[in-house]
């Protein structure tokens, strides 16, 4: 125990040496998290809309009027003939295209069926697909309300649809977590993959290697100082979603640290995994960055949802301890589920974990070859 | 008894034997030097007498502990130093001390004893709270030395220690081991500073993976016995060389510095009929005398005959 | 002219020693499309429903019928009670609960409006958008087909939507550009971070130091052998998009071409920049990182769109040179978008560059003074 302490120590006294730990681990992670927290939506607001009012009547203003009104579309300009719109949708400037046809009003006025014409940039499909929704639900409400009082809806199905956890469909709220998520894999990942390579390359290791330090304890005293480090980043990152992004914590706190530190000193692991398998910070950077973090990013359901994946593919996903972590803090911080619900996911992590740390252990060699 | 005891011991890497069947036993409380060049295969050795790498064959024990069998325990016996020094240099001296006091289980009083004495040895009073990184090459490899003493080992493993450090520190630095020594600790230093070897009781000679020599150097000096050297310097000395070589009583010569080294195959030659001869070619001799064999005469020697004797191996002791 | 080709040729030799450096830049683009490009996909199918029918009668199994038969949904479970929906709902193993109600058919068949319940696990806000769509339609639809139905009353004003560039809004033809246009970025930074840092850490930045060699000359000489291997992979990475995921080309190859090269050369000189900045490899790795992958993977419109974000973050997606080549990408690909059109975007590329390559001469410049 008293190699392990003096190990700790020293850790702690190199890491207060570091000039750049300030920013490692207080800056970075806060101003990531809040830039990514920002950017990291998929709501579709403000969609720009160019209208081609071709019949300028009172009737197509008013029509014009609802879509000015609502929160989804900002009309950005109008022109006459639908000819007109192509250069709005090829340089991006509009998303949308309303094109009123000339008699419109008339036809309204007549009880005629008039026909309106919605072109889309499908660039973004998502995005595309969502302004189409709002449209369609625009143009229906304010066709019904345009229908005689006498004929009112007959019988069939009443659809009543209820959305649970995330009412309100912000995006942030799913995102965020994620976020939070990706952040502490960030950090720590990158922190611990320099961890001993940097000593290899110095020329400390080989020293240690010949004292009578164990290999277990040489993992264990990075992983403590760096676990403590964690810590620190999870309070921080899990206070700006809940205080400055109002992510509700619907779930219990304690769980979600419990876990949280877990998945950090599973990824640490990992860092230190790298850094064994590493002869120098290059080769380390490079194959965390590009075979760890990379494929962690994409495939760990943090970006797209995993079930659109090709079923090949989601069966990568399973060695992805992101994966599990995603879906535990998206369940406490959204459904408020507790271990009950999540043991699955707690125990294929902490399998991870104990995985990669007896791999570090064991390609930590005391020998070299 | 003997320190340590090396059978046979051989490393290959894949293809490439870096250390090939060398045996030699070192005794206590000796100062043994390991020489060499660069790539002569020193550093593995010494990296399988701490345990640090599995040798491929052969057998060796340190402090009466086989390093292949039991390297755990071979590391507690021992103290070990290599040319990068190893500290921590975001540390400070004291921080330093502390750390390697640690890992080797010393216990307060302990530390608090070896700390007074390896600040003394080192010359650090004054800089404890000094970082690492600011101290010049010559503490720190005081410092380093202090860290792998700290524990007392019998047994002390030097790594080409002297390596970039002005001649000044290096002269402190083997008074340092010259104490160690006198206190009883066994040293086996490796260097290819030749002025270093000197200062060793006995000394290995290793070659391409070899042993080409070993002995005191007095020991491994007396090859020449029979040989003698003389000296020559001249005013053209490229061409007192190849005059030299020209005559059949000289076995080879080589350049050390301005001056040329000749060695005879007799002792029937005398020093004037040299000078006669070299003067009938039209050389100006300054200076010619008959001079003791020096590590690098030896050095010299056990290369040459080492290559010329391949692959049937080099003489070992 | 003759000092440039002298460090490019220092350099490719460099290059050609370092293999795992060579095969990474010129195949793992590739590699990380084939993977990711499948992995990352909006298009919501195979939604995990589950089904309490308390009806059991002809007319609520056809309905649940409807449900499956759209290929949107997957019947994943029949439940008994609302905890057990619950229960599914939680773990993930359903995104969706249809309940319909006791006396469902009986209702429908005599004329009377019959209130079915869809239950949406509504986290990902995304996903929940459109499975309320999928949902929303097919109950129409059903309605409409029931016998006891009013016939359907038309109503008066109608949308007929109409998608350009993409008219089956396939995200793969939105996602992989943007992939492209990461993982050039994100090869040429990483690669150039190191190259000067290195030759700082190993002495030899002193010899070049002391060379007659121009800065400018010398950091140009650097850049042309990564343009080029950067060049040939993102051709390549092009190539296996349009063969992989069916990528159009529907613009100019010669716009593309001036774009992706100008693109590059900002890439390159950021990397450089980072390089000169540095003490360390560790430093460059960890700067280049936060400077390329997380603004070119959230800041860039890649997957998250620019126009959601808040005012100020729109701001600083201003500098981020993938916005540009973005725009441009897909407009080239998707739309066919002329040259003209997009000078805007190449001048801001080529500022971005000027100014990227600009500042790593006077770093440089200024270290050698």
């Amino acid at each position: 125990m008293g190699r392990l302490r003096v190990l700790i120590w020293k850790e702690f006294l190199e890491l207060r040496q570091n000039p750049h730990l300030f920013g490692i681990v207080i800056v970075a992670p806060i101003l990531q998290l809040t830039m990514l927290g920002y950017a990291a939506t998929t709501d579709v607001k403000d969609v720009p809309v160019v209208v081609a009012d071709g019949d300028r009547s009172s009737a197509s203003r008013e029509l014009v009027q609802r879509f000015e009104a609502s929160r989804n579309f900002t009309i950005i300009d109008t022109v006459t003939t639908v000819s007109e719109i192509g250069p709005y949708l090829e340089d991006g400037s509009a998303w949308l295209a309303l094109s009123i046809p000339a008699g419109y009003g008339a036809d309204v006025a007549a009880g005629r069926p008039a026909v309106l014409q919605v072109v889309a940039d499908g660039t973004d499909s998502n995005s595309t697909s969502a302004a189409l929704g709002y449209a369609t639900a625009l143009v229906g409400g304010y066709a019904r309300e345009l229908l005689p009082a006498a004929a009112g809806s007959a019988g069939g199905i009443d659809a009543r649809i209820r959305v649970w956890f995330n009412p309100e469909l912000e995006s942030r709220f799913f995102m965020i977590p994620g976020v939070l998520a990706l952040v502490l894999l960030l950090v720590t990942a990158n922190l611990a993959a320099m961890a001993i390579v940097r000593e290899k390359e110095v020329g400390t290791l080989e020293q240690l290697n010949v004292t009578p330090l164990r290999r277990w304890e040489l993992i264990v005293g990075k992983l403590l100082p760096y676990g403590l480090i964690g810590l620190i980043d999870i309070l921080l990152v899990t206070a700006v979603a809940v205080f400055w992004f109002e992510v509700p914590l619907r779930g219990s706190f304690g769980l979600l640290l419990a876990i949280s530190l877990l998945y950090v000193v599973s990824t640490l692991g990992l860092g230190l995994l790298v850094s064994t398998i590493s002869d120098t910070q290059q080769q380390a950077m490079m194959t965390a960055t590009f075979f760890f973090l990379m494929p962690m990013i994409y495939l760990s359901g943090f970006m797209t949802p995993i079930e659109n994946m090709p079923t090949v593919i989601q069966w990568i996903t399973y060695v992805i301890p992101l994966r599990y972590f995603l879906i535990i803090v998206r369940g406490i911080f959204l459904k408020g589920v507790g271990i009950e619900v999540l043991w699955p996911q707690v125990a294929a992590l902490a399998t991870w974990g104990l995985a990669v740390i007896a791999l570090a252990v064991m390609r930590s060699s005391k020998r070299l070859n | 008894m003997n320190a340590i005891e090396v059978d046979r011991l051989s490393r290959k890497f894949g293809a490439f034997t870096a250390v090939d069947d060398v045996s030699f036993t070192v005794r206590q409380g000796e100062i043994f030097g390991f020489l060499g060049s660069n790539g002569a295969g020193k550093s593995t050795t010494i990296r399988m007498l701490c345990g640090l790498l599995r040798p491929t064959s052969g057998r060796a024990t340190v402090g009466g502990v086989d390093v292949a069998g039991d390297p755990e325990g071979v590391k507690r016996r021992i103290g070990y130093m290599s040319q990068r020094f190893s500290l921590y240099e975001l540390l400070t001296v004291d921080q330093n001390i502390t750390f390697w006091a640690g890992l080797y289980g010393l216990d307060r009083a302990r530390l608090a004893r070896r700390r007074e004495f390896v600040l003394d040895m080192a010359g650090l009073r004054g800089r404890e709270h000094t970082l690492a990184r600011d101290l010049s090459g010559g503490w720190r490899q005081r410092l380093a030395l202090g860290c792998a003493v700290l524990h007392e080992p019998p047994i002390l493993f030097l790594d080409e220690p002297t390596g970039g450090v002005d001649p000044l520190s290096r002269r402190q630095f083997w008074r340092l081991i010259d104490t160690l020594s006198a206190d009883g600790v066994t040293v086996l230093v490796t260097t290819h500073y030749l002025d270093e070897a000197e200062r060793c009781h006995r000394v290995a000679l290793i070659h391409g993976g070899r042993l080409a020599a070993i002995g005191s150097v007095d020991d491994v000096k007396s090859i020449f016995a029979g040989r003698p050297i003389i000296e020559v310097r001249a005013e053209q000395p490229v061409a007192a060389m190849s005059a030299l070589d020209a005559m059949p009583e000289v076995e080879k010569t080589s350049l050390f510095g301005t001056a040329v080294h000749a060695v005879l195959r007799t002792r029937a030659l005398s020093i004037e009929e040299v000078r006669t001869r070299l003067r009938a070619q039209g050389i100006t001799v300054e200076t010619i005398d008959v001079v003791p064999p020096s590590l690098e005469d030896v050095f010299l020697d056990v290369v040459d005959k080492a290559q010329n004797a391949r692959p049937s191996g080099g003489a070992a002791a | 002219m003759r000092t440039i080709l002298a460090v490019t040729r220092k350099e490719l030799r460099q290059i050609r020693r370092d293999r795992r450096t060579l095969l990474i830049m010129a195949f793992v683009p590739a590699l990380f499309l084939l993977v990711f490009g499948y992995a990352l996909n909006f298009d919501v199918r195979h939604v995990a429903l589950a089904v309490e029918d308390r009806d059991a009668s002809p007319e609520s199994r056809s309905l649940v019928s409807a449900f499956v038969n759209s290929g949107y949904f997957d019947f994943v479970a029949a439940v008994h009670s609302g905890a057990e929906a619950e229960r599914l709902l939680d773990r993930n193993d359903a995104r969706a609960v249809l309940v319909i109600p006791e006396g469902f058919g009986r209702t429908v068949t005599t004329g009377g409006t019959a209130p079915v319940q869809v239950i949406v696990n509504g986290d990902n806000a995304n996903t929940a958008t459109a499975v309320i769509g999928y949902a929303t339609s097919i109950l129409q639809t059903a309605s409409a087909g029931l016998p006891g139905a009013a016939t359907v009353q038309t109503l008066p004003v109608t949308m007929e939507p109409r998608v350009w560039y993409n008219p089956e809004l396939r995200s793969p033809l939105f996602l992989v550009p943007g992939l492209i246009a990461y993982l050039t970025m994100l090869m040429s930074v990483t690669s150039t971070a190191l190259s000067i840092v290195r030759e700082k850490e190993s002495g030899t930045i002193e010899q070049i130091r002391m060379a007659p060699v121009r800065t400018f000359p010398f950091i140009l000489g650097k850049t042309l052998p990564y343009f080029v291997i950067s060049l040939l992979s993102a051709a390549l990475v092009f190539l296996a998009s349009q063969a992989l995921f069916g990528l159009p080309m529907r613009g100019n190859w010669l716009t593309l071409t001036a774009m992706l090269s100008i693109y590059l050369l900002g890439a390159l000189g950021t990397g450089l920049l980072v390089s000169t900045i540095s003490e360390t490899q560790q430093v460059a790795f960890q700067i280049a990182l936060l400077v390329s992958l997380l603004p070119t993977l959230m800041l860039s419109g890649f997957i998250f769109p620019i126009a959601s974000m808040p005012a100020f973050l729109q701001g600083v997606t201003h500098v981020v040179p993938a916005r540009y080549f973005l725009i441009a990408l897909r407009g080239i690909v998707l739309k066919g978008t002329g040259a003209f059109q997009l000078l805007p975007e190449f001048g801001a590329l080529a500022a971005y560059a000027g100014v990227m390559l600009g500042l790593a001469s006077l770093r440089l410049a200024r270290e050698r003074a």
